[in-house]
């Protein structure tokens, strides 16, 4: 008896720590290492976005963050191991445009509904270069020549169904029909241009900073609604006549959606007070990603607005 | 500035302590993880990336280059001392390394290795040291065609290291191939052989096909076979090295290191194509070609040359076009990045110490290399000692870390294990699992060059012959089946004409 007494006791104070732990959780958050997940392998651009912010919300939040690599299935594989970890705000993921776009393509099991996105914290335009020696020198000249010989020009991408392939089928809808030649590895896409292979290539800029720094590629156009900053003489496709969806190649951190609204709202305010480091900012005009980090409902709707978009292009 | 300046210039910084320190310690963790079946030298890079953080970075860089140089030569200790590859690269060296150790040749064949491997890593650093610009220009002519020439090559060779069964050769070959279809195609992005189970679709690595093949089979005929990994003779105090040994195969090294120099440019997989092409071709070439597989020193020596010569010239892309050609060359590509380096022609421009640095430690890398080879394989030796019951529940142990270490997926560790008992069957059963490793590495690569080569042409498929480097390279595909099947043809040939012969009533 008085053992068992003992043993209720025991359980009483154990069931108390735990209820207290539990109250504990959002007062303390974070107490421990938060694991970061990176939806592809080392070396692409989530994963040094990734680890890019794992430094410096390190300081923000004051534990470790550790980064695990999680490649495969267009990033699904990552995001998979994030939806079914558990939503305590100690496991946070990359979930960027790629990987939306494979949604409607029907890869993975994922859902925009599984995930709670803290911010968009990179988004980029992207552009239509060629080599430096190519004959076309203006936008103008270029979409003369698509118009005139449909189907000769190729345009590295990476890959079909994704926003590089609904740029190419819009254009091509308004007479501007060239060759998607789709490279899934980053170096042959970039190598493409350089070494004569395409004729263009469709890539933010920030992924071929070297190449627009010696000059090796020459931006012609973007798409976006207006002039990007950086580079003032390129035309928009606006402004050229061309009527297109904005699809801008995002990056965000998100957590399981059943994460507390508390611990969401800590993250959140992290991940954007990094932003506003001089090391995020140092970082992101580097790669020609800068912007205000959009956050909360905002940032849910962009993402449905794009998995729409892609959704949409497939069907037809 | 001249070359000879910059580059000295380079050897003064590396020889800097702190640089020295930073080599050494790279080149031990490099070798041991590579060493070490199933953690491969990619998973110690990615594992020291964020230790980098702090470095400045040109030392960031000495540390991945080091790991780099040391791990693709780790991978051969284990093949040679207990069968099991470290290193998908390391395949060949199973072949006439481990035969050697049963003889209690250990010694040798680790002296043959690493002399092997740092003559193949100079060479490659001095390519890449006095050469990157023309070999740059070199790679940007290879397209899609090229690319999917080289890896028809490399899949040929499948044929020439086949012993006497060619075809038994090509079906492991091509089941390694289909396996390598299974997950999201990387052109439309289609699921293909789920099963409607999502982990699937991440596809099958074929660094964990390799652990389950080599490593848990190996463990697994350990056990059912109750047999020892100690050679029976023990170590053969007769297999003393000289320097005769080394000068026999210097024309084995010497072409390792021209094939492995050349075919690190193209991106994919350039140590293991490098290694398994240098093999065929050397099996064709030597004199003892015939006896290779048996424990022929020119059969480890070719292979080993040609992946290590692949490090130096694998990064002429990544330092020149600041194009990353393979999953460790990315990762020194993160490097940089995160310091804010962005590689290509500009980085020779701006900061040449850096460059001519980073040039001057490989070379010197190369040559450390050879002191922490044999530390390291020193204390691998002991491993001989062991019981082999220990030694296995220690390879099982590190397989499934190393499985899980690939892409940090547990789906991946029950992939292992059952490859594990595919292997072990495919073994009892004399049917060979090499191809079917090689099948899942190139098949997919092969798949995606060949796809982008007919999207990039007009669906036209006669680019790959009309373009005159990818037809040189398919030509000399062809000729090297022809060359490595004929002695099975001639063969055939004689017994149909013997049967004829003897048939009654002719």
């Amino acid at each position: 008896m008085r053992k068992l007494g003992r043993f209720a006791f025991g359980g009483v104070l154990v069931a108390g720590a735990f209820a207290m732990a539990n109250a504990a959780i959002a007062q303390d958050y974070p107490n421990r290492p938060i694991e970061l997940v990176v939806t592809f392998g080392p070396g692409g651009g989530a994963d040094v976005m990734g680890r890019q912010l794992a430094q410096i919300l390190e300081t923000e939040l004051g534990v470790s963050i550790p980064v695990t690599n999680v490649a495969g299935a267009s990033g699904n594989a990552g995001l998979t191991r994030l939806r079914t970890s558990p939503a305590d705000g100690y496991t946070v993921g990359t979930l960027i445009s790629l990987t939306v776009a494979s949604w409607a393509a029907d890869i993975g099991d994922n859902t925009p509904e599984d995930f709670r996105v803290l911010a968009i914290v990179q988004s980029t335009p992207s552009f239509l270069y060629v080599a430096a020696d190519s004959r076309f020198e203006t936008a103008e000249q270029l979409l003369d020549y698509a118009r005139d010989n449909p189907g000769e020009l190729t345009v590295a991408t990476s890959g079909y169904g994704t926003q590089d392939d609904v740029a190419l089928i819009t254009m091509a809808e308004q007479g501007f029909d060239m060759v998607n030649v789709p490279f899934s590895a980053p170096g042959e896409r970039y190598t493409a241009p350089l070494g004569g292979h395409t004729d263009l290539i469709y890539e933010e800029p920030g992924d071929v900073v070297q190449f627009l720094e010696s000059g090796e590629y020459r931006p012609l156009l973007i798409f976006s609604e207006a002039r990007h900053p950086e580079f003032p003489d390129v035309p928009t496709s606006g402004e050229l006549g061309l009527n297109m969806v904005y699809l801008n190649t995002f990056r965000t951190l998100a957590v399981p959606a059943a994460t507390p609204e508390d611990v969401v709202a800590r993250l959140e305010a992290a991940v954007v007070a990094a932003t506003q480091t001089d090391a995020w900012q140092a970082f992101c005009a580097q790669t020609y990603t800068c912007l205000e980090p959009v956050t909360g409902e905002a940032a849910q709707q962009e993402i449905l607005t794009f998995f729409d978009a892609i959704a949409a292009q497939l069907e037809d | 500035m001249s070359t000879f300046e910059l580059l000295g210039m380079g050897f003064q910084n590396a020889f800097a302590l702190s640089a020295l320190l930073t080599i050494v310690i790279g080149l031990m963790l490099g070798v041991i993880a590579g060493a070490l079946p199933g953690v491969s030298f990619v998973n110690a890079m990615a594992m020291a990336l964020p230790f980098t953080y702090s470095m400045m970075p040109t030392q960031a860089m000495l540390f991945l280059g080091a790991i780099y140089v040391g791990g693709v030569f780790g991978g051969s200790i284990s093949a040679i001392i207990i069968n099991v590859p470290g290193t998908p690269a390391s395949l060949p060296a199973c072949w006439d390394g481990y035969p050697m150790t049963q003889r209690g040749e250990v010694r040798r064949a680790l002296a043959v290795a690493i002399a092997a491997s740092a003559i193949g890593g100079l060479t490659s650093a001095l390519v890449l040291s006095f050469a990157a610009a023309p070999f740059a220009t070199f790679a940007l002519r290879f397209s899609q065609p090229e690319f999917f020439a080289a890896t028809v090559l490399g899949l040929i060779s499948v044929i020439a290291i086949s012993k006497d069964r060619p075809i038994v050769s090509l079906l492991s070959l091509f089941l390694g191939m289909v396996i390598g279809t299974v997950g999201v195609d990387p052109i439309y992005g289609v699921a293909r052989f789920t099963f409607g189970v999502p982990a699937m679709q991440s596809g099958i690595n074929f660094v964990v096909v390799m652990i389950g093949l080599f490593a848990i089979s190996e463990v697994i005929d350990l056990i059912a076979t109750n047999r020892d990994l100690r050679p029976s003779k023990g170590v053969n105090v007769q297999s003393k090295v000289t320097l005769r040994d080394f000068w026999d195969v210097r024309g084995a090294i010497f072409r390792g290191s021209a094939i492995g120099s050349i075919l690190g440019v193209i991106p994919g997989a350039g140590a293991t194509p490098g290694a398994v092409i240098a093999y065929g071709i050397e099996k064709q070439v030597s004199p003892d070609g015939d006896k290779f597989g048996t424990g022929i020193m020119a059969g480890l020596a070719a292979p080993e040359a040609a992946k290590n010569a692949t490090t130096g010239s694998a990064m002429v892309p990544l330092l020149t076009l600041g194009i990353p050609g393979s999953a460790a060359t990315a990762i020194m590509l993160a490097a940089m990045m995160l310091h804010g380096v962005n590689p290509g022609p500009l980085l020779f421009l701006n900061d040449p110490t850096m460059v001519y640095t980073i040039f001057a430690a490989m070379i010197l890398a190369n040559i450390l290399m050879i002191f922490a080879g044999i530390g390291v394989a020193q204390f691998f030796s002991t491993l001989m000692k062991t019981p082999p019951a220990v030694l296995g529940a220690f390879i099982i142990l590190l397989s499934i870390i190393g499985a899980y270490g690939v892409r940090n997926n547990i789906f991946d560790v029950y992939v292992c294990i059952f490859f594990g008992f595919v292997g072990w069957g495919m073994k009892r059963i004399g049917f060979p699992t090499a191809p079917l490793v090689l099948g899942v590495i190139l098949g997919p690569l092969a798949e995606r060059y060949f796809m982008t080569s007919l999207a990039n042409y007009n669906q036209d498929w006669t680019v790959f012959f009309t373009r005159p480097i990818s037809g040189t390279i398919l030509a000399l595909a062809a000729v090297f089946a022809l060359w490595s099947l004929w002695p099975v043809l001639r063969a055939r040939y004689r017994s149909v004409v013997l049967l004829l012969a003897d048939r009654p009533g002719r």
